[in-house]
């Protein structure tokens, strides 16, 4: 397969405006299609609906550059994040025509690439959250796992919330720092 | 599409929490779409958010937890196995296969606690571990500890004592409440250590 590398937005979005550059249209998905499944992820908090959401912006901002109809180039991103928070608010229509549409732009491209989230280490990170102290563990599971709210944590450990924004963030940085991740 | 400004992780975390005001989070977002260097550094910290809940799922962790935990871990399907033992006495407990945490909740005054530590002893007494300064709620009456899980399934029927200790600024230990765990290893496997 040939790679594009490092195109601008300008060039990527010039490329695939004539309609028929599918190296183009694939380099576009696989820059966008990690970026568009993490919104998904954070407003939909489930990884099928994370997928759709991918396959359905692509599809839709594909649509529009095929037609030369993003006047300046070089707000790819906005488009696109544009994109993704109409489909999320209109996520409930049009399931018939998105089919329609998979089956012409093809499946294959739209997919999300499996291999494109950071691996990570499970039994490192368990080492690491259980080497925070006390008070961050708790912030950490409540925050992540509970999804509880700044109040909730707070009150559990008797402090105010921004002293649990002060714990959390001290936490990331520990837990990123254990993992080896650069801050 | 690079980077000028980076994006600290703790605040790609509270965005990826929710807990940015909208007109930060707009912000956020128009970055990470614009920025190959940022997503990926979201994306880490949505792997690291999608692991500590896989952590706490799997029951594995050792530490404190809330009412809140355990009814979301109940609302979740999990089973928890729970020991109340009252203070100074002792409890017979174990662990099945089909557990998925396992807790004691320790009853105690802690209306005027300060700093409040967790000491793990054996039978004699010794402390083998201790956790410093657990969260606690002074008006519950009690501490929810968590064993890990994994632990509990491999060890062998065994004795652990559980101690809640008050620590002043002076350093000074009160002696809150201890609390005996006899377990009896029900799963097939090794019977000590």
């Amino acid at each position: 397969m040939l790679l594009i590398m490092e195109l601008t937005p300008t060039e990527l979005v010039k490329r695939i405006a004539g309609g028929s550059d599918r190296e183009a249209e694939g380099e576009f998905c696989r820059m966008m299609g990690p970026r568009i499944r993490l919104y998904g992820l954070r407003h939909l908090r489930d990884s099928q609906s994370a997928d759709d959401l991918v396959q359905q912006v692509l599809i839709t901002a594909l649509e529009t550059l095929r037609d030369g109809g993003l006047r300046e180039p070089e707000k790819l991103a906005s488009f696109v994040l544009g994109t993704c928070r109409m489909t999320v608010l209109n996520q409930r229509r049009g399931v018939r025509r998105r089919q329609q549409l998979l089956d012409q732009f093809g499946v294959d491209m739209l997919a999300p690439a499996p291999s494109a989230g950071p691996r990570l280490d499970h039994e490192k990170l368990a080492n690491c959250v259980q080497g925070l102290k006390e008070r961050e563990r708790a912030v950490i599971v409540m925050s992540f796992y509970d999804q509880e709210t700044a109040a909730d944590v707070a009150r559990f450990l008797s402090v105010s919330e921004a002293n649990v924004r002060v714990i959390r963030h001290r936490a990331i940085h520990g837990l990123r720092s254990c993992m080896g991740v650069a801050l | 599409m690079s980077c000028t400004e980076r994006l600290d992780a703790a605040t790609l975390a509270d965005y990826w929490l929710g807990l940015l005001g909208q007109g930060e989070e707009e912000h956020v977002e128009e970055h990470i779409f614009d920025c190959r260097e940022c997503s990926g550094e979201l994306a880490e910290v949505q792997a690291m958010a999608q692991g500590v809940r896989a952590l706490a799922r799997a029951g594995s962790l050792l530490m404190v937890v809330s009412e809140s935990f355990l009814n979301h871990a109940r609302g979740r399907g999990l089973n928890i196995r729970r020991y109340d033992p009252p203070p100074g006495g002792s409890v017979q407990c174990t662990v099945t296969a089909e557990d998925d945490l396992l807790v004691g909740a320790l009853a105690a005054n802690l209306s005027a606690a300060r700093r409040l530590d967790l000491s793990l002893c054996d039978p004699t007494g010794n402390e083998q571990f201790r956790l410093v300064d657990i969260p606690f709620d002074a008006g519950s009456g009690n501490i929810l500890w968590q064993q890990s899980i994994t632990f509990a399934k491999a060890a062998p029927t065994s004795t652990m004592v559980a101690r809640l200790i008050d620590v002043r600024d002076s350093g000074e230990e009160t002696l809150l409440g201890e609390y005996t765990f006899n377990h009896t290893r029900t799963l097939p496997g090794p019977g000590a250590w």
